[in-house]
């Protein structure tokens, strides 16, 4: 048996007390391999975020264990955090987080010698890693000067430095172009697979999927069955099937957050058909609704963890 | 540290600002604090280019520019015949208002005796007073009143002929002029008058020795140095506080510019702090970035202030020469001490707010 990258068991987060105490994660348990990614889906507000910045050694759990490499991270004083989270943690963030009075070589060589690396030496390591990343030309540059997709890479060369067992991304491809995102993706992919290190991803973005050894559906602070989960057709948002309004057409179902949306689809569906040939907002309708076919043919996870 | 260079300069607006506004503040300090030392050069600039090391007063008289003094009778004679007395200077000090052109202004008149000593250090023009109404003026004074050798000059009841000019005496009350003694007795109605007698002490006598085998009565015998300094006291009653209370409010204003800068350019990098800290960064690494960033600015600052302060000095000197701003390296040192205290005064908000930082707050949009 393969030991455990990550493994939180049954991690419980409370903010504040009494009344007004919030249960924004509740009980969940996840077991991460080495060089698997773990795509982790979810609602606003449905405590994605909390529980990324629990396995990063950011916030700590109300209640459960975290642990890493063997290590109870969840247990340990804070003054010993700072230096889990710099030496076995790479994190990547939706808006890249780039120091602006910094280039590009010193955003990520800074990382290096927080970990103790000297000078010359962080300067190196953090050519060698830009390099790979295809920033050769841009290490002198700073943040504001680069694209979107250049920012990201250098996110991830920083993130890679100080070589870290888990990477922990937030919606990273969340201000990317569709083919900036791919690219995105593609890296994390291959630092998975050929580095073997693990990857936690938290996004709405359902390309990731792709890239994805697991996907996980966290809802209202819990994991829920992701084969329960479908995408309205009309309005694009992810809803449970139990839950859901559904509609059938042509002898398939669809479903649909509302009866609104319900409505609208139906409507939408008969206008298609109209003498005047006028399409309602489109394909991007029967592109949902392919979509939604097509979730239900490949969501076949059971389990979280 | 770099990361604290490099957001420094990053906004080369802000550091500019913050640099002239430490640089003006620490530049007013030490014009204010040269300001005051001049002034107290000012005031013991007679006794520090006099003879003697032993003043001797009136009784109950301690200093020697706040208060008038009349010697006992036969007080001179007494001390010239005592043991261990190797010179004695009599002088009669005055506080008297000429006019001229109209214009009034003050004079600290001293009457001398030419032979025994106590007359203008250093005569730049001109000679020193041989006759009754003759008078040696300081030459800043003489140019603001437009007054030249062989110029008369109204005191009292009575005028004056312009016969030198003198330097190095300007002071805070106006400034010091010569006469012989006997014009002094003349003018004061008071023959044989004197005021102070300054007193050096024989070989292998100590002047704190002098002082206690003058027992005069009716008299005061100090060491000079303490009449110096309670001029200096006397001085302090006018001068301090309003000069230290100019000083402080300078520093609060420097701590403030640097506070403030600081603290913007924290708050407006809060997320990029927020980052490092999530990256693995200890508070004590970020309290390292904030503080360099303020003591580069402080130092800086207070680098261009001394500047400031000497080119403002030599201004203020050339176009009111009665002042004289006395810059002292140990104030510098001082000024540059309390830049440093400034820079950690003011990186104190701006540290407290990063080590407040959450780290986690970084992944909420």
């Amino acid at each position: 048996m393969t030991a455990l990258t990550l493994d939180v068991r049954d991690v419980t987060k409370r903010f504040g007390d009494g009344e007004t105490a919030v249960l924004a994660v509740r009980g969940v348990s996840l077991a991460v391999q080495p060089g698997e990614i773990v795509l982790i889906m979810g609602p606003s507000g449905s405590g994605k975020t909390t529980l990324l910045s629990m396995m990063g050694a950011l916030l700590k759990p109300t209640g459960g264990s975290i642990r890493l490499d063997g290590t109870a991270i969840s247990e340990l004083s804070e003054s010993r955090l700072p230096d889990i989270r710099l030496r076995q943690f790479g994190f990547i963030f939706q808006d890249f987080n780039l120091l602006s009075a910094l280039s590009v070589l010193e955003n990520v060589a800074i990382v290096a010698e927080l970990a103790g690396l000297r000078g010359r030496a962080a300067r190196d390591k953090a050519t060698t890693l830009l390099t790979e990343l295809g920033l050769a030309a841009r290490l002198d540059f700073l943040p504001e000067k680069l694209s979107g997709g250049e920012k990201q890479r250098v996110a991830i060369a920083r993130a890679l430095i100080n070589d870290p067992t888990l990477i922990l991304a937030d919606e990273p491809t969340a201000n990317l172009d569709s083919k900036i995102g791919h690219e995105i993706m593609r890296l994390l992919r291959s630092i998975a697979k050929e580095q073997g290190r693990s990857v936690v991803i938290v996004s709405h973005d359902q390309r990731i999927r792709d890239i994805a050894d697991r996907v996980l559906w966290l809802e209202d602070g819990a994991f829920k069955d992701i084969v329960t989960m479908a995408t309205d057709p009309v309005c694009g948002m992810a809803v449970e099937r139990e839950r859901a309004v559904s509609a059938e057409k042509d002898g398939d179902t669809f479903f649909c957050c509302s009866r609104g949306c319900r409505e609208e689809f139906l409507g939408g569906l008969r206008e298609d058909g109209r003498a005047d040939g006028r399409q309602p907002h489109g394909w991007s309708r029967l592109a949902g609704a392919l979509r939604s076919r097509r979730r239900r043919a490949s969501t076949t996870q059971s389990d979280a963890s | 540290m770099l990361l604290a260079r490099r957001n420094l300069f990053r906004d080369r607006t802000r550091f500019v600002l913050s640099v002239l506004g430490v640089a003006v503040s620490v530049g007013l300090i030490l014009l204010l604090a040269g300001y005051r030392a001049g002034v107290y050069r000012q005031a013991s600039a007679y006794l520090d280019n006099t003879p003697g090391s032993v003043v001797v007063a009136e009784q109950g008289i301690r200093d020697f520019l706040g208060t008038s003094s009349v010697l006992p009778p036969g007080a001179l004679e007494a001390v010239r015949s005592t043991p261990g007395v190797d010179r004695v200077i009599p002088v009669i000090s005055s506080f008297v208002i000429f006019e001229r052109h109209e214009r009034k202004d003050g004079f600290f008149l001293i009457g001398y005796d030419p032979a025994a000593g106590g007359g203008p250090w250093r005569l730049v023009e001109g000679r020193e007073p041989t006759a009754d109404d003759d008078l040696v003026i300081d030459r800043t004074t003489a140019r603001q009143h437009e007054i030249a050798i062989g110029d008369l000059v109204t005191l009292l009841d009575r005028e004056a002929t312009v016969v030198g000019l003198s330097e190095e005496t300007t002071f805070w009350a106006g400034s010091i002029a010569f006469a012989r003694a006997a014009t002094l007795e003349s003018l004061l109605r008071s023959p044989g008058l004197r005021s102070f007698l300054l007193v050096s002490p024989a070989q292998g006598t100590s002047a704190e020795g002098l002082v206690d085998q003058l027992d005069l009565a009716g008299t005061e015998v100090l060491l000079k140095r303490d009449v110096i300094a309670n001029d200096a006291r006397l001085m302090a009653r006018v001068y301090d506080a309003p000069i230290g209370l100019m000083v402080a409010i300078a520093f609060v204003v420097g701590v403030l510019v640097v506070g403030l800068v600081i603290y913007t350019a924290t708050i407006e990098r809060r997320r990029e702090y927020g980052a490092v800290k999530a990256i693995g960064a200890r508070n004590r690494t970020l309290y390292r970035v904030v503080t360099t960033q303020a003591l580069i600015a402080a130092v800086v600052g207070a680098l261009v202030g001394i500047g400031l302060a000497y080119g403002a000095g030599a201004a203020l000197m050339s176009w009111r020469p009665q002042f004289l701003v006395a810059i002292e390296p140990t104030v510098i040192g001082v000024v540059l001490a309390s830049s440093l205290v400034m820079a950690l005064l003011a990186a104190l908000i701006p540290a407290r707010s990063v080590a407040r930082l959450e780290p986690a707050e970084v992944f909420r949009g």
